[in-house]
């Protein structure tokens, strides 16, 4: 459906991004999970034939971005950082504009914007000015926008930001209803929005791809070390107890008084952390194993934090 | 086609339906209506001292052509000057700095599609201040004896002329996301094309004073102006107009290639 070949963009001397090569199926609904300023629009605005790459190729459906740069729009739908609405025109009078640039049959024009009108909840504001709505309803007549073509392809740069914490819940859900009419590239710094509606994660940083695969797999990626979450009645002075029979142990403190044991993926071991407490009377209240979350690993994958 | 219908169909509602370009029509009546009227009342009085042979006035004064239609088409051609940069600084520089623009950039459609859509919209303001304006020459028909075709030329000249300045203020906008700019960059373009006209009473060298004499676009809406259709004049403004909508298609499309 989409495949990115030795993709690179420089700005002047500043290389944006450099050698992104993935594929994305039919289907997929993808992260492009990064920190700021980790190319993830940069890639999304080559995608959507936007800008052209300094170097490499990107294929829609088997049309390349820039030889067939008509068929392509014809099949994306894009969201842009910023909403690309027009504050003097009435939601209904935009969508209608954007239905016709996208080249929509005259015939489906309006059940296709009335479906977009319905999925994004806007039916609501459809005769307003879009200069007197909230940031969070421009955001959603923008993910209209994206919609009213019905595109093969949904491309969606950060489309939470700017909402409150129930838009942004919707939105999710809206992602998530999608998932299957549509192929979506989403772009986030915000992992639990991947965690929420993606199936598979390209993690970017610095330009480069440090990962991509699916969310299990990357999740599994730290799985080499075990990290249990332990409460004592008494609290533990230090780390060096458990040193004799546990090695490569990293002990934190945590906030509730908890604490947080990392060691070799070695289940034995952790009856021996149990034995340890249980010997030297700190009083067990609660030893639960915590997978490392994708948190961790995206952290420690592009700062090299290690938790 | 239906791409630049599209965008056409957009911008005339913009112009069309918003406050902007009515108070930009009031105001140019308001002020048409004063200086016109000025003007036909002098031209009554001169044309009656004419008749009963006071003092020696020229043929041209005894003319409605030059005394009333001209200076009423040259006012026109002042408030083309600056309504055009004003009415195009919507069309590509605030999209540009609105980001809707990308939209454009993201949707199956040609630059010379936004080009040509966004000027057919300029080419209908024009036309609609000029109707405007016509219809003063139209009014004076009641009152004076003169033939209509050779204002009806003029203010073709004029309409030719607005057309130049659609197409300089178009580009002019394209070239910058700030709006103040590109209404600036717009006026100085559209003043510019007649300061070069003038550049040709001081320059010597015979070829230099040639080529100035054709690039300026005083020579050219001069025989427009007395009603005289020449072709060399009406190539003359088709192609100044292509080659401003060509740098504007130019700086649309070289969009896509910059960051």
């Amino acid at each position: 459906m989409i495949e990115v070949k030795n993709l690179c963009k420089n700005y002047g001397d500043r290389t944006a991004i450099s050698h992104l090569n993935f594929t994305i199926e039919k289907g997929d609904v993808v992260g492009l999970l990064g920190p700021n300023g980790a190319g993830k629009s940069t890639t999304m605005k080559i995608i959507t034939g936007f800008m052209a790459p300094t170097s490499g190729e990107a294929l829609i459906s088997g049309f390349d971005v820039f030889e067939h740069p008509i068929e392509v729009k014809k099949r994306i739908g894009y969201l842009p950082e910023t909403p690309p609405v027009y504050l003097d025109m009435t939601v209904i009078d935009y969508l209608n504009f954007v239905a016709d640039l996208k080249m929509v049959d005259p015939k489906k024009k309006n059940d296709y914007i009335q479906n977009s009108l319905l999925k994004t909840q806007t039916e609501s504001v459809q005769n307003r000015l879009i200069r007197n709505l909230s940031k969070g309803f421009k955001q959603r007549v923008g993910l209209a926008q994206a919609l009213v073509s019905n595109p093969e392809i949904l491309i969606l740069d950060e489309p939470t930001v700017g909402l409150d914490p129930k838009q942004v819940a919707e939105v999710r859900q809206l992602i998530k209803d999608l998932r299957g009419h549509h192929t979506i590239i989403l772009s986030t710094h915000i992992l639990s929005e991947v965690q929420a509606t993606c199936n598979k994660v390209i993690i970017i940083h610095q330009g480069q791809i440090v990962a991509q695969d699916s969310i299990e797999n990357i999740e599994k990626l730290s799985e080499q070390k075990i990290q249990i979450n332990l409460r004592t009645r008494k609290p533990i002075a230090d780390a060096t107890i458990f040193k004799n029979q546990v090695s490569d142990l990293e002990m934190t403190t945590l906030d509730d008084g908890s604490y947080k044991l990392i060691f070799k993926n070695d289940e034995s071991l952790i009856d021996q952390v149990a034995k340890i407490v249980i010997e030297k009377n700190y009083g067990l209240l609660e030893l639960k194993i915590t997978k490392k979350s994708l948190e961790d690993v995206f952290l420690n994958l592009t700062y090299g934090v290690k938790n | 086609m239906a791409a630049i219908w599209t965008i056409l169909k957009k911008e005339l509602k913009a112009v069309f339906l918003s406050p902007l370009f009515y108070i930009i029509i009031f105001f140019v009546s308001l002020i048409l209506s004063i200086t016109f009227s000025v003007a036909v009342y002098n031209f009554a009085q001169i044309s009656s001292n004419a008749m009963m042979s006071f003092g020696l006035s020229s043929p041209q004064q005894q003319n409605i052509h030059y005394m009333v239609f001209l200076s009423h088409l040259s006012l026109v051609n002042l408030i083309f000057i600056f309504v055009m940069p004003a009415l195009s600084m919507r069309l590509i520089s605030e999209e540009k700095k609105n980001r809707t623009f990308d939209l454009l950039l993201t949707s199956p459609i040609q630059s010379y599609e936004i080009m040509i859509g966004k000027f057919l919209s300029l080419v209908f303001v024009v036309l609609a201040i000029l109707v405007v304006a016509v219809m003063y020459i139209f009014s004076a028909k009641r009152i004076f004896e003169f033939s209509l075709s050779t204002a009806l030329v003029a203010a073709l000249g004029i309409f030719l002329v607005g057309l130049v300045y659609s197409a300089m203020s178009l580009f002019a906008s394209s070239l910058t996301e700030n709006t103040m700019l590109s209404f600036f960059i717009g006026i100085v373009l559209n003043l510019g094309v007649w300061i070069i006209g003038g550049l040709s009473d001081v320059v010597d060298t015979a070829w230099l004073k040639a080529v100035l004499e054709q690039i300026s676009l005083n020579n050219h809406l001069q025989a427009l102006i007395e009603g005289v259709i020449r072709t060399n004049s009406l190539v003359y403004f088709l192609s100044i107009i292509a080659l401003f909508c060509f740098l504007t298609e130019r700086v649309i499309e070289s969009s896509r290639w910059k960051a």
